[in-house]
Parts: structure tokens; C-alpha cells; sequence
């Protein structure tokens, strides 16, 4: 994702893939999610960027996995990964702390590869400036 | 042909009223002004009644003249608002932006008050003050209130001002039927963005910038009935635009909105703007409220609200979510590109970058891509300001 390769993180997707932007907003005391697709929807929402103007800032996104739950029976794994995004400026390249949160992944283990199932960005950061176009 | 530095610094071939000094998005003192004679004159959003459901909820508000707020629901069920202040030693009382107590206490000291803001305990009072003080001498700053309008808890910081119905008027006549069911709130964010408050509300005050965005060039400006749709100015330079029937399913990945709104036409897409920086926007199943809260002349905190109805089913309300994150979240298609317009002119239009002028000249016949609708807001600023917006601080030698 950080080097915008879609076709290659879709790749790595199964075909019930589902991905999902939450977070839990205090002001209101309510559970958000900001961002739903499944893997068609998010083939669309890539194919759609160069049609939208958006910001060009690269984001670097930090990933360090801390559990990993694997269910043989199912073939497949649980892991919760820490998230930092960063965003570079392309004036100067000044970088900034974007977001923070954790990562929610379930992996399928029966094919001939590990296949991202579903995927949940869970953000504790919920003031994002302008917002992005491309999803964590 | 591009212009030398006399020709840029030339008043624009329009009438004064169709063009703006750029320093009323530049100056301190124009700001600090604007928060004495409109930001603290006029009723301004803080919450909506969601927000506190129950007695004692509360919520943190800062108001755009500067005071910090919070409204609270008080055993009675009304809600009022008061100065978020200690008038002992000057501390914040509410820390979390919401919560629910029975009496608001200071950590500093533990004055405490209660949901009317009368002041009910002070600590060794009368070892301390005798008889010279005492806690009916210290209640809370309350601030006039008022729920209306889609269940939205509006704060006027003025208390001689006039009530909240004078001070719509007829603006929100169009979203009658709209707002007459019991609405909630079911999202919440904030955006701080480097720019003038005004710039915001401009966004929100003219269509003809649908070119920035490629959602509502296929959705919406390639349909019939958009260069129908119409602008109407109101009293106190608050202004509406009529609706059209947005083609969703023209978007790929996007589909016709099946939810929908009371007394909204399938597709339909009704927008007010309230003076000096609210704005209900109504698209299909979603009620979408912007409050603009400038920090200084050249930045800005933007509160959005998406709202739906309290009567929803689970499944109405994804739907709403949906529907509203799609353009409006901060993953969304269209908020994200709004943002970045206004942002860029905020780094154009720095104190000394010689910006010079804004145009508002654009002419329709009151429809979609005039820019009346902003004409109006100046118009309105004007009067409030006691200086034209095209020459706020008399030495422009306008011809």
C-alpha cells in the first residue's frame, strides 16, 4: 500500500475479503466506521483515485504484529498488529505522526498462500486534517 | 495576458459587492473583531440533543468568540449552558467533552455547582470568607439556550440578544418537513485546517466549485435539473439552495440511496447556510451539520455532524453510515477534496503573500454556479463589521 501497488495488496486478498476503517468516537459515545468494502469495492475505490484530487503526501504505514492466534480447525489465523501512519510532506519532506491504532487481521491458511479474509483499522487517532482518499 | 503589479492590484471590473479585500481572511484585527460583533452576537450550534439523553449529561463546547462552554441537561430536562470556568481561580471544570454529574465540581479547590449553576458547596467558606462571600455569590456564567430547528442545542453568549426563532427567521422554512422528527447524531468528527473561517462557509456557499470534485461532476453537475437548482437569500445572510435528484448509482461502486429522508425526494439534496458558519446539508438518507469554530484569522476547527433519525432501525442507520462516510467521512470522496480547497487557499493567502483580491462575480440568475450566495454572506458581514468586505479598511481608492 505505502508504494500504491493495488493490484499487489489485492492479491494478497481472498475473494471474501472484507476491510473496514473503526473507531469509537467519545463525543458522541457511539462506534464509527468510517470506511466498508469488500474486495470489489475496494478494486473500485483504487481504480477511482486518479479521477478524485486528492492530497499526494506518501504515507509510510508502521506495523508491528503482537498477537497471532492460529485456528487449525478453521485454517486460519487472528492477529492484532500496533499501527502508525505517517505522512511525508512533498514540499520539503517533512514527516508527521497521521494516526495511530491497531490492526485486526484474519488470514486464510487454506489455499496454496496465506489470503487476507478481513482486515479492521482500528484508529485511535479520529482528527485526521483534510483526511486521505486511500485507505490505511 | 498575465498583469504586472498595478494591473493584479487593479479593482476587479465587477461591482464592489462582487469582490472581497483578501485581508478580511488575513488580518488579526479583522478576526478579533469578528468575534466581538458576530461570533458573540449571533446563535451559534453547540450540540444536538442526543448528545445529552439522559439528566445530568454534559458536553464541552468552544465557542468561536472565544469562551469555553458547557451544556448540561439538568434534572428538570432543560438544558442550559454556562461559562466551562471556576470563578474562583479561573480553572477548567469539565475535562472530557462529555460526561454525566450530578454536580460539577473544580479539582482545584472542589467548588461545586449544579445543572442550574448555582454554586453549592465551597470548602471551609466561612473560616475563609466570614460573611463577605459566599456560594450565592458564585454561580456560574449561564449562557442563553434554546433547543430547535432538528433537536439542535444553539448558544447565544449575548444576553441581550433576540431569541433563536427571530434569529433564523425564515431560513429553514425549506427544511420544514425535514427536520420534524426526532433526529441523533451517529457521527463525529473534527478537522483543524490552516484557513480563514469564511473560506469554509464559502465552500459551502456556492456549487460552482462540483468541478473539484469528480462525485458530484457524474452524480450530479451531468444530470438534468443541476443548473436548476436555485439560491435564496434570507434575512441576517443566511441563504438556501433548492434540490435536484442525484444520479448515486452514475459513481461505479456507488448505488441509488434507498433509505431516504421525510419529505425529501428520492435523490433529492437541500443545503442552508446560517450566518456566519453552519451549514445543514441534506443529501438523500443523511443530515450532514457543519460548524465552523476559527481559532485565529488563518486557522480553523471544523466540527461535522452526520445525523439520522432516532426512530432508525439498525439496518436504516448502516445504511445512513454508509451513505454519509461514503462522501463525507474523513475516508470519504468528497469532504476530503473540500478540505484541500480550502486549505490551499489558506497557503495562498497568508498575511503579505499580496493575494489582493477574492471574485464573487459570477451571475446566474440565482442559480447553481452564481455566486450570490456568498455576495449575500459579505453583504450580511458588512453590516455586522461596520467596514465593506471589498474594503475593509478604507484605502483600496475603489473607483
Amino acid at each position: 500500500m505505502d508504494s500504491k501497488d493495488f493490484a499487489g495488496f489485492l492479491d494478497l486478498c481472498d475473494p471474501a475479503f472484507r476491510y473496514a476503517i473503526t473507531a469509537y468516537i467519545p463525543e458522541i459515545r457511539k462506534e464509527m466506521t468510517w470506511l466498508e468494502q469488500d474486495k470489489e469495492g475496494m478494486k473500485l475505490l483504487f481504480d477511482n483515485l486518479p479521477r478524485h484530487n486528492s492530497d499526494h503526501s506518501p504515507l509510510s504505514r508502521h506495523i508491528t504484529v503482537c498477537i497471532v492466534d492460529q485456528d487449525e480447525a478453521k485454517q486460519q489465523a487472528k492477529t492484532i498488529s500496533t499501527l502508525q501512519v505517517f505522512k511525508t510532506s512533498l514540499d520539503g519532506g517533512a514527516t508527521e505522526l497521521f494516526a495511530v491504532g491497531k490492526i485486526y487481521d484474519t488470514v486464510a491458511l487454506n489455499g496454496d498462500a496465506p489470503k487476507l479474509l478481513d482486515r479492521n483499522i482500528r484508529l485511535d487517532t479520529r482528527m485526521l486534517g483534510a483526511g486521505y482518499h486511500i485507505p490505511f | 495576458m498575465s498583469r504586472n503589479e498595478i494591473a493584479w492590484k487593479e479593482q476587479p471590473k465587477f461591482p464592489s459587492t462582487h469582490f472581497v479585500d483578501t485581508r478580511i481572511y488575513t488580518d488579526e484585527q479583522i478576526f478579533r473583531e469578528e468575534q466581538e460583533k458576530i461570533f458573540n452576537k449571533c446563535w451559534i450550534i453547540g450540540c444536538h440533543e442526543s448528545e445529552l439523553p439522559n439528566a445530568y449529561d454534559y458536553r464541552t463546547f468552544s465557542h468561536p468568540g472565544g469562551a469555553k462552554l458547557f451544556m448540561i441537561r439538568g434534572e428538570d430536562m432543560k438544558v442550559r449552558a454556562f461559562y466551562n470556568i471556576c470563578p474562583h481561580r479561573g480553572n477548567t471544570l469539565l475535562y472530557d467533552p462529555v460526561g454525566n454529574t450530578k454536580r460539577v465540581t473544580c479539582i482545584f479547590h472542589a467548588w461545586s455547582f449544579n445543572a442550574q449553576g448555582d454554586c453549592i458547596d465551597i470548602p471551609r467558606s466561612k473560616e475563609g470568607y466570614q460573611d463577605r462571600y459566599s456560594s450565592k455569590d458564585a454561580g456560574l456564567r449561564e449562557v442563553k439556550s434554546e433547543v430547535g430547528f432538528g433537536g439542535f442545542v444553539w448558544v447565544n453568549v449575548d444576553d441581550n440578544s433576540g431569541t433563536l426563532k427571530e434569529y433564523i427567521g425564515d431560513a429553514l422554512g425549506m427544511m420544514e418537513e425535514n427536520l420534524s422528527q426526532p433526529l441523533e447524531v451517529f457521527t463525529y468528527h473534527k478537522a483543524i485546517v490552516n484557513t480563514n473561517y469564511k473560506l469554509w462557509h464559502d465552500t459551502n456557499s456556492e456549487f460552482y466549485h462540483d468541478y473539484m470534485h469528480y462525485f458530484n461532476r457524474i452524480t450530479g453537475m451531468m444530470q438534468p435539473g443541476y443548473f436548476d437548482r436555485k439560491y435564496k437569500g434570507y434575512p441576517g445572510g443566511h441563504a438556501s439552495v433548492g434540490s435536484m435528484e442525484i444520479k448515486y448509482d452514475a459513481y461505479a461502486g456507488s448505488q441509488e440511496r434507498a433509505v431516504g429522508w421525510p419529505g425529501l425526494a428520492p435523490g433529492g439534496w437541500v443545503l442552508i447556510d446560517l450566518f456566519p458558519g453552519m451549514t445543514f446539508n441534506l443529501r438523500t438518507s443523511v443530515l450532514r451539520m457543519d460548524t465552523a469554530i476559527p481559532l485565529g484569522p488563518d486557522k480553523l476547527i471544523i466540527e461535522f455532524r452526520g445525523l439520522g433519525l432516532k426512530s432508525d432501525t439498525p439496518e436504516q442507520r448502516a445504511e445512513r453510515v454508509r451513505d454519509h462516510n461514503t462522501i463525507w467521512g474523513p475516508f470519504g470522496r468528497n469532504l476530503h477534496e473540500d478540505l484541500l480547497g480550502v486549505h490551499g487557499q489558506g497557503l495562498a493567502m497568508r498575511e503579505k503573500s499580496d493575494s489582493k483580491w477574492v471574485l464573487h462575480g459570477r451571475e446566474e440568475n440565482s442559480t447553481i454556479h452564481d455566486e450570490v450566495g456568498m455576495r449575500h454572506f459579505y453583504a450580511e458581514w458588512g453590516k455586522r463589521m461596520g467596514r465593506p468586505a471589498y474594503d475593509p479598511f478604507g484605502d483600496n481608492k475603489l473607483g
